[in-house]
């Protein structure tokens, strides 16, 4: 072993911005990570040029998969224009020469920043969920210790009884985003803060998803066709939020998540919170060729 | 101005060997191809200074010890690389890690021949429905060893290696000896 075979010629910088041991470290917790699903795994969490909570956990893992074959997605909230959306897509390409896209369809790693698109997500892509607050117990456990502890014995009567107050308070469960959901029977998780709309689309699904915490320090995934269950009490079904029935005023699509955007009268008009589905079912009604994929719900039900 | 950073060769290999890797225990018993064979690429995607490795084939130790990562008995590695795996007694040493901490638990690398031998049934996170594996070139009473040792979430993660082909079997997967 020389000196000159431990070195590395001089670089301006890292190819995707992180070095070599920070990649290596990311890696071996996702192996862990997929092989228990739904557990958190503490990692170290290395400095991006972004601050802590604005996606630093999603962009590592993006940052650790890209190669400059890898077509991104960076979506927030459902759109692709959001300033925090088109900084990380415009990072990810920069530092990686990978190609960017708007379209689900084309993506092959989206990241993304509280929801899921409408599309239905194929067996090789990789949903990349950013996590404020991966500790689905810190509401009725602020001790991460004691609340490990109770992760490793299965000890979820606080989140259910918690669950059972809203219901007795206020007649329906309250918890509108990251809804508490039972992993491959055994790890109670946050799905970082999607609506609920959103939770039945990681039930046996074919994509993998990996939700990180960059200011937490924690990364956990689920592998596809893995069990995701909200939590639920059998006489009280889990719900999705009323949209079912709501029509976009700009593309008129039907039966989607949407946002409610509030009109000079008092009223509220509606529009797809997946903003490139939106674009993409306008383009078409246009007479576009484009390609829309099916999606989870249809007419505001859930397919599969 | 900031340029581009194109990927060398050791980036490349070691982001498609990841890839592989991450995918093979993402969808249990389906093979995944290596960008070259060998474990000497998945050594140099996962490890490095902070690793502690056992390495069962004397032959792999140079490339071990290029990494960096220290070469300890079998119960304190977080990485065993087999070779051949010739005793199922071998598995017992291996760390399972905690309930607290489940990521303690080894990943294990064992050389076997994919497609030949004796079948067995997989069910679990990432397989869609069943998904039979044929291995061979595994010591008797290694699925019993397995099953035996394995109490999810603690647990080892096996991934077994027929030249540049790459079969993962997580913690999570049930394994059913046909």
């Amino acid at each position: 072993m020389t000196l000159a075979s431990l070195t590395k010629p001089w670089a301006p910088m890292s190819y995707g911005f992180l070095d070599a041991s920070a990649k290596r470290e990311l890696r071996r917790k996702m192996v862990k990570a997929v092989c228990v699903p739904g557990c958190q795994m503490p990692y170290a969490s290395r400095e991006v040029p972004m601050a802590r909570g604005w996606g630093t956990g999603g962009l590592q893992v993006s940052l650790t998969l890209i190669n400059p074959q890898t077509c991104v997605k960076v979506i927030d909230q459902g759109a692709d224009d959001s300033v925090n959306a088109a900084s990380i897509r415009r990072f990810l390409s920069r530092v990686s020469g990978a190609p960017v896209t708007l379209d689900t369809l084309q993506a092959d790693l989206i990241q993304s920043r509280h929801r899921i698109p409408e599309e239905i997500l194929r067996e090789d892509q990789v949903l990349v969920l950013q996590v404020p607050n991966p500790e689905p117990l810190r509401s009725v456990q602020p001790n991460m210790s004691i609340a490990r502890q109770m992760h490793g014995d299965a000890d979820y009567g606080r989140m259910w009884l918690q669950l059972y107050e809203q219901i007795v308070r206020s007649g329906r469960v309250m918890q509108g985003a990251s809804y508490p959901s039972m992993v491959n029977g055994r790890h109670v998780m946050t799905p970082s803060p999607i609506p609920r709309w959103d939770v039945p689309k990681l039930h046996m699904a074919k994509h993998l998803t990996i939700l990180s915490a960059g200011r937490e320090k924690r990364i956990f995934a689920v592998p596809p066709y893995c069990r995701v269950e909200p939590l639920v009490f059998d006489d009280v079904p889990y719900r999705v939020e009323d949209h079912a029935g709501l029509t976009c005023s700009r593309s008129g699509a039907k039966g989607f998540f949407m946002n409610e955007v509030p009109q000079d009268d008092g009223t509220s008009a509606f529009e797809l919170s997946d903003s490139e589905y939106g674009v993409k079912s306008i383009r078409r009604a246009e007479g576009d060729p484009v390609d829309l994929g099916d999606t989870w719900y249809t007419n505001g039900e859930l397919t599969k | 101005m900031l340029t581009t950073p194109i990927p060398d060769a050791a980036e490349t290999r070691s982001n498609a060997t990841f890839d592989a890797i991450l995918w093979a225990l993402s969808r249990p018993g389906l093979p995944r191809n290596l960008p070259e064979p060998g474990e000497a690429a998945l050594i140099e995607a996962l490890l490095d200074r902070e690793c502690a490795a056992y390495a069962g084939d004397p032959l792999l130790i140079p490339v071990l010890a290029q990494s960096g990562a220290r070469l300890v008995d079998l119960s304190e590695a977080d990485h065993v690389f087999f070779g051949r795996l010739l005793d199922a007694e071998y598995l017992r040493a291996c760390r399972v890690g905690s309930d607290l901490y489940p990521d303690d638990g080894a990943t294990l690398v064992i050389r076997a021949r994919i497609g030949q031998g004796a079948t067995v049934r997989l069910t679990g996170p990432g397989v869609n429905g069943v998904v039979e594996l044929q291995l061979d070139g595994l010591p008797a009473g290694f699925w019993q060893e397995r099953a035996r040792l394995i109490r999810y979430p603690m647990g080892f993660d096996l991934l077994f290696l027929d030249g540049d082909r790459l079969i993962g079997l997580p913690r999570s997967t049930k394994v059913e000896v046909l």
